[in-house]
């Protein structure tokens, strides 16, 4: 494969209100293709391993700018760029979960231009599939990464079904911690997804990260006020600590009262398609004290049902260390 | 020594520039008509071009022409073909080159060219072609032959060939197991003492096997060039490390007469050592733009560069150690196989005199060979050899110094080179040491005695490793000339062939000169970067090669110029030669100073006089460069030109040693470093700042190298995983320590005029071996045997899980 | 309309991915069209036979056992055309786990049944002779146990679940079961010419579905329906449409 390193000749559209997004949208349907930041972009398209006809430049809409307190919270507009999350007194007051996770990926270059929508709905991490091959995630009919010898270091250990990569999203699984809803305009009409479900792996649909169909845009991000100022333990352990994706991540929300863990959200990340719930944890750990002895008790249960790669076990002693910080409450 | 400007910090001329982001790079260049081309590159990673049907291409609107292999002078395997044909060795290999009116339509065309390729078997792992029955990345063998002899390693000169060397499955399975392979073929080969004897003499004996994984050079600016031919003179924009010593070869390469070729090149992002020397690619520029007869670029991407822009060689290694009671390395037997890549080629030796150097053993033999892979071409990448061994050997002496109850700093300081110092396999002599200071020095600025008792245990999950490291290099040279010229303004024009790879070396050498004329710096104006700018034949940067030999040249060509203005004022004045001193920037005779002439009003005299004084004369033993740029300039000032042959003898040696204090998480498997500490042994310092940002700079590519750079290969296709730049791991800001300490023993070298050495590599070398040490140490002197130690496999050996990678397997996680 | 889809293996080769799934709308619209135009041609045109009674004597047509093959083989056959097309058409389940384990099912009981046919079964009331090919021509000629239809629609049906289950198997081999992990991929081109096999018998399956569900409910036949669930037709309709000279019920 040439390095081509130049946009395609290609249309553009430069909308500002999201009616007017979605109605260009669902007329180009796959082949337009939604940009915000760009910063998972324009290398897909200077690669030419995506060859959308139209890009549309939702920057000019600025409904989808700035970050609103709601009866029930917060709303953060699409374009709300990574660095805002990491210094609005909103988010870092009431929910440095996700101000910690925004601040951790990527540059502060990449930050300064990367929007909330675009972290979310980013693609997946794996560098087979981003080289350009031709792997089911792609369309095509077979994986390069999951084979005898493929070298899949970073890639998943649950959920595999035949893609293993992974989702590169930092902000995801923050979301998910905080029962956030992503708000869904399709031009005409609303719908709103528990970020939960607006993740989707390729054993539902292998060539989509989301739940987003052509001609819908994720306008905005809900926070209900239901984790506000809850006790957060975020980590994301990369090869370096900027400008690289999770190895593994983990974001959680608790509840405590008296010490004891009344109600938790655990979230991880890189550990599969999209941020894993961790459930059996939050479970196992209910009604007990955050502390050292019900993380080392529950901690295990992190890897249950792991499917390791060729290279990627080191993933399991990381998670489990992770969820364990995450219980204890401290590195 | 009280010197004017050696010593002592300023700001060289381009710093402005970098900052502002108004300096300019090849890429940066513009010529009306200018077309712009793109390389089309190989997919598969072994085989051949059956055919080209480039018709739909070259019928699109604003496509001038496509160029291909058929355009070039043939070349042969081994050598780097700048675009393949019948012998395609890697991925990402360029095949050719299309030309259009913007980059836009040149990448459109490349789309539409149809190439049918031939696929031929290919391997991503020196050992797996070495086995019997492997596959071999070229068709005719795996190894570089040399003048048919089964001779191994270099590099790809004229008189080479592809050769085939093979070990049985038994010698294979043995060098896996860490054992050295009975009854194996070798390239090369070379020994001093008698190791045997010298083995039964050590009370201390490991043995341990090694791998170093290569990686790609990735130069900030990647290698593209811009090219115009007019009036018989071609015009090139590049970018490398030297600005003046491949100008011959570039000639060449482009097919033009040296004289009519000007070569601009004012600023490199970096170089690393794949810029020294002209590159295959260029050939592909000048002569692209001569066959369309207009300017063209062409621009490498960054994918590109990952590709052509080479890579470090790989090792895979054994090595037995022997310490005598005493501490002193009795006997090393080390036994390399280096990854040259799809060309160029390893450096085990280079490897292996890093040892014969660091350690002074009585008796050592070294086994080597080069095996070709199909994965890009490699080529010097600072301390090429030296750095990687130190990366590896550092915990493994340390592990023998651990089993003898050695503190890690004492072993190095009981085997430390000394003024006294042999190297290599000639165990030649070398022009000075104050190496043990250095260690000294480092001990005390680290603490390395209150840090060794510091709890290694610091928090229930975080432990304390701290580790010392050598780094070494050669670092001068000789024969080069120095240029200068002083205006009849008063103003002293410095000329220089030095490269500016962004080092500051090319400024800070020529304050040799100003120190020898006794000028005030700014007076004086740095000549360099363009050919029309007159520049002399300089030493090539690279090696750390730059701060010795090029104060040299500017040494002789301020005392060249001293001859001649005291030549003229005693002409005028009366007197001898002898009787007249500078000073002030004026030349006067020394009993009366009245009598004399300023720097300007001698250049007036000179013009006057012309001959020598004015360049129409010149030293016979001037390069051929240099005497062009004299005879451009004469009659303009008092020209000064010389060779340096300034006696030199031995192996003028850059020294460095680090110590690093970390603090690693053990259930992360990262690290913080906590301490660096790096001492530099590189004679009289001449720029402060310049070594500060050497040994920075230096350290931290160390530490990438020990952590996070590699090349990785899907063994399946030939594919590599980390083509960009993010994904390659060169260290961030967050990675490295706020503050890095560095010093140096500031002592002079008797083999320089100002007493200066070289220190590029070492301060990368001395950073990466301290913190692989540093790990080892954390981790209660665990071996990888391996670099880098990346978090996956610190978390896997704490884990006790057995899934790191073993059997010296390389190009892999 | 593309009729194959292609891409670029890891060598940057061309080679076959499979079937353009466009053949699927006109593998659907045209089987629509066509039975969409039977249906009213016999219900406007066609001319009207009086329905044979359903009461009387019933004779026995099929083994419970092969009631029960061809049910779950019915089944089997359903849930893979659903699960197979459900993300070509954008339904979003986690379709895969069911598929194979429903080709699983398909493939025991293809081979439960092809070894009952040959060993137990009156093999050749299937088989299709010349003078089979006469029936469709002739009122007067009836036919045995089993229509000229019925037989071509077993065949055809035959030759394509062979086909979705030969390549299904060669498929099932190349991701991860409990039971072994995928292989790489040796030869992509070849991969995509299965992928393009299994997908054509696909195409070809549903077409045959779709028509013998079709005429499975058509009033005229649907007592061939009932008695693949009873078991039994009556008297009536044996003598209506069959010859019983050439069909001896037991």
């Amino acid at each position: 494969m040439s390095s081509h390193d130049v946009m395609p000749d290609m249309g553009l559209y430069q909308p500002v209100t999201v009616e007017d997004a979605a109605g260009i949208a669902r007329q180009f349907s796959t082949r337009g293709w939604l940009v915000g930041g760009g910063q998972d972009t324009y290398g897909w398209l200077k690669d030419r391993a995506k060859r959308p006809e139209v890009l549309i430049d939702l920057k000019g809409i600025e409904s989808m700018r700035g970050i609103r307190e709601t009866a029930d919270g917060i709303e953060i507009g699409a374009l709300v760029t990574l660095t805002e999350l990491t210094t609005n007194s909103l988010i870092t007051g009431r929910y440095s979960l996700l101000a910690e996770a925004a601040g951790r990926v990527a540059s502060p270059q990449i930050r300064n231009v990367g929007t909330i929508a675009g972290n979310v709905a980013q693609d997946v991490r794996c560098w087979y599939y981003r080289r350009g091959l031709n792997c089911y995630r792609a369309g095509g009919n077979l994986c390069y990464a999951d084979t005898p010898e493929g070298m899949n270091r970073e890639h998943a250990l649950f959920n595999a079904s035949r893609c293993v990569a992974v989702t590169a999203s930092d902000t995801g699984p923050a979301l998910v911690a905080l029962e956030a809803q992503m708000v869904i305009h399709n031009g005409s009409s609303e719908r709103v997804v528990s970020a939960e479900n607006f993740f989707v792996g390729p054993n539902i649909d292998i060539t989509h990260t989301t739940v987003l169909r052509p001609g819908e845009i994720l306008t905005a991000v809900r926070i209900p006020a239901k984790w506000a100022n809850a006790e957060f333990y975020f980590e994301k352990v990369a090869d370096r600590n900027v400008w690289d994706f999770a190895l593994v991540s983990i974001s959680a929300a608790m509840r405590v009262n008296n010490g004891v863990i009344e109600e938790s959200r655990l979230v991880a990340g890189a550990v599969e398609a999209t941020p894993r719930r961790l459930d059996r944890i939050e479970q196992a750990i209910r009604g007990k004290a955050r502390n050292q002895q019900t993380a080392d008790e529950v901690a295990a249960l992190a890897i249950q049902g792991a499917r390791p790669l060729n290279f990627n076990h080191f993933k399991m002693p990381l998670l489990e260390n992770l969820v364990n910080r995450a219980v204890r409450g401290h590195a | 020594m009280t010197f004017m400007h050696i010593g002592k910090d300023f700001t060289p001329p381009d710093v402005e520039g970098k900052v502002t982001g108004t300096a300019r790079y090849a890429e940066d260049f513009r010529r009306d008509g200018m077309v712009f081309a793109r390389l089309l590159t190989s997919p598969i990673p072994s085989g051949r071009v059956v055919s080209i049907d480039a018709s739909e291409a070259l019928a699109m609107p604003g496509v001038v022409g496509i160029f291909t292999a058929d355009d070039l002078p043939p070349s042969a395997p081994p050598a780097n073909p700048a675009l393949a044909k019948d012998f395609i060795t890697y991925v990402g290999q360029p095949i050719l080159a299309v030309a259009a009116e913007s980059e836009e339509i040149a990448e459109a065309a490349i789309e539409r060219i149809a190439i049918e390729f031939e696929r031929r078997p290919f391997v991503v792992d020196p050992l797996d072609t070495l086995v019997e029955g492997g596959p071999d990345p070229y068709p005719m063998g795996n190894t570089l032959i040399r003048e048919g002899a089964a001779a191994a390693a270099g590099t790809t000169a004229s008189g080479t060939a592809v050769g085939s060397i093979k070990w049985t499955r038994d010698q294979i399975a043995s060098f896996r197991a860490g054992r050295f392979p009975t009854g194996a073929p070798w390239g090369e080969e070379w020994a001093y003492g008698d190791v045997d004897a010298n083995f039964a003499q050590c009370t201390t004996v490991i043995e341990e096997p090694f791998v170093t994984i290569g990686l790609p050079h990735h130069s900030l600016e990647s290698r593209t060039g811009m090219a115009y031919w007019e009036n018989g003179k071609c015009y090139f924009h590049g970018s490398l490390q030297s600005q003046t010593v491949g100008h011959a070869q570039l000639a060449r390469m482009v097919d033009v007469d040296p004289a009519n070729l000007v070569f601009i090149n004012e600023n490199t992002g970096g170089g690393f050592g794949s810029k020294i020397f002209p590159y295959p690619m260029m050939a592909v520029t000048g002569r692209f733009a001569k066959a369309l007869n207009r300017p063209l670029q062409l621009r490498i991407t960054r994918a590109d560069e990952f590709y052509i822009g080479s890579a470090r060689s790989g090792m895979q290694g054994w090595i037995k150690v022997g310490l005598r009671d005493n501490g002193r390395v009795g006997a090393v037997d080390i036994a390399i196989i280096g990854d040259a890549g799809s060309g160029g080629g390893a450096s085990g030796s280079s490897a292996a005199e890093h040892v014969s150097i660091m350690y002074q053993p009585e008796a050592m033999r070294y086994r080597g060979m080069s095996l070709y892979t199909n994965t890009t071409p490699r080529g010097a990448q600072r301390g090429p050899g030296q750095n990687e061994m130190a990366a590896v050997l550092s915990p493994i002496m340390d592990k023998a110094g651990r089993q003898a109850g050695l503190d890690l700093v004492e072993l190095r300081r009981i085997n430390a080179p000394g003024p006294d110092a042999l190297i290599g396999p000639r165990q030649g002599t070398i022009s000075s040491s104050y190496y043990p200071q250095a260690i000294d020095q480092a001990a005390e600025l680290f603490g390395w005695e209150a840090k060794k008792a510091l709890p290694r245990q610091i928090s229930a999950t975080k432990v304390r490793g701290i580790g010392v490291g050598e780094g070494y290099h050669s670092a001068g040279a000789s024969g080069y000339d120095g240029l200068l010229r002083i205006a009849p303004d008063g103003k002293i024009h410095l000329h220089t062939g030095v490269g500016n790879l962004g080092t500051y070396s090319y400024a800070a050498v020529l304050r040799a000169a100003a120190e020898t004329l006794q000028c005030s710096w700014e007076n004086c104006v740095i000549e360099h970067g363009h050919g029309e700018n007159h520049l002399p034949h300089s030493t090539y940067q690279g090696g750390s090669n730059t701060i010795f030999t090029e104060t040299r040249s500017s040494h002789v060509a301020a005392l060249d110029a001293i001859r001649k203005m005291k030549q003229i004022a005693a002409a005028d004045f009366g007197g001898a030669v002898d009787d007249y001193s500078i000073g002030g920037e004026r030349v006067f005779l020394s009993s009366d100073n009245s009598k004399g002439y300023t720097y300007a009003e001698v250049a007036q005299k000179a013009i006057e006089l012309g001959g020598e004084y004015s360049g129409q004369v010149f030293a016979e033993d001037l390069n051929d460069t240099t005497k062009r740029s004299v005879q451009a300039m004469q009659g303009t000032g008092l020209i000064a030109a010389a060779k340096d042959t300034l006696p030199k003898t031995g192996t003028t040696p850059g020294f460095a040693v680090a110590m690093v204090e970390i603090e690693l998480d053990t259930e992360t498997g990262k690290f913080d470093i906590l301490d660096y500490t790096g001492i530099a042994e590189c004679g009289t310092i001449i720029h402060p700042k310049g070594l500060r940002q050497a040994m920075n700079g230096g350290g931290v590519w160390g530490f990438g190298m020990a952590a996070y750079e590699r090349h990785v290969y899907d063994p399946q296709n030939g594919l590599p995983a980390n083509v960009g730049l993010y994904q390659a791991k060169p260290p961030t800001y967050l990675d490295v320590p706020l503050h890095m300490k560095s010093g140096a023993t500031d002592m002079p070298d008797p083999q320089s005029p100002v007493g200066s050495r070289g220190i590029g590599e070492p301060s990368q070398g001395c950073a990466v071996a301290a913190l692989m040490s540093a790990i080892s140490d954390a981790l209660d002197g665990h071996l990888f045997n391996r670099t880098p130690v990346t978090a996956d496999m610190i978390l896997n050996h704490i884990a006790q899980n057995d899934f790191n990678t073993g059997d010296l397997k390389t190009n892999t996680f | 309309m593309e009729i194959i889809r292609y891409r670029r293996d890891v060598w940057g080769e061309e080679v076959i991915l499979g079937v353009s799934w466009d053949l699927l709308w006109v593998v659907a619209v045209t089987a629509l069209i066509l039975l969409a135009a039977h249906a009213i041609f016999m219900a406007v045109l066609a001319k009207k036979k009086a329905k044979p009674s359903s009461e009387g004597p019933r004779i026995k047509r099929h083994d419970a056992i092969d009631r029960a093959f061809h049910w779950i083989m019915a089944g089997s056959v359903l849930v893979l055309i659903l699960t197979g097309i459900a993300p070509i058409v954008g339904l979003r389940i986690s379709w895969l786990n069911i598929h194979w384990i429903a080709g699983l099912v398909l493939t025991f009981v293809v081979i439960f049944h092809i070894i009952r046919a040959i060993f137990w079964q009156d093999f050749k009331a299937m088989l299709l002779g010349p003078s089979d090919f006469k029936e469709p021509f002739d009122e007067k000629i009836k036919p045995g146990k089993y229509s000229f239809e019925q037989k071509g629609m077993h065949w055809a049906m035959t030759v394509l679940v062979i086909a979705v289950i030969a390549t299904g198997i060669i498929l099932f081999l190349h991701i991860n079961t409990p039971w072994w992990n995928r292989p790489a991929v040796e030869n992509e081109a070849t991969l995509g010419i299965f992928f393009l096999l299994h997908g054509t018998a696909t195409l070809g399956l549903i077409a045959f579905t779709a028509i013998h569900i079709y005429f499975a409910v058509r009033p005229e036949k649907i007592f061939y329906t009932r008695s693949m669930v009873t078991g039994w037709i009556s008297e009536a309709e044996m003598k209506e449409n069959h010859d019983t000279n050439k069909w001896k019920p037991e």
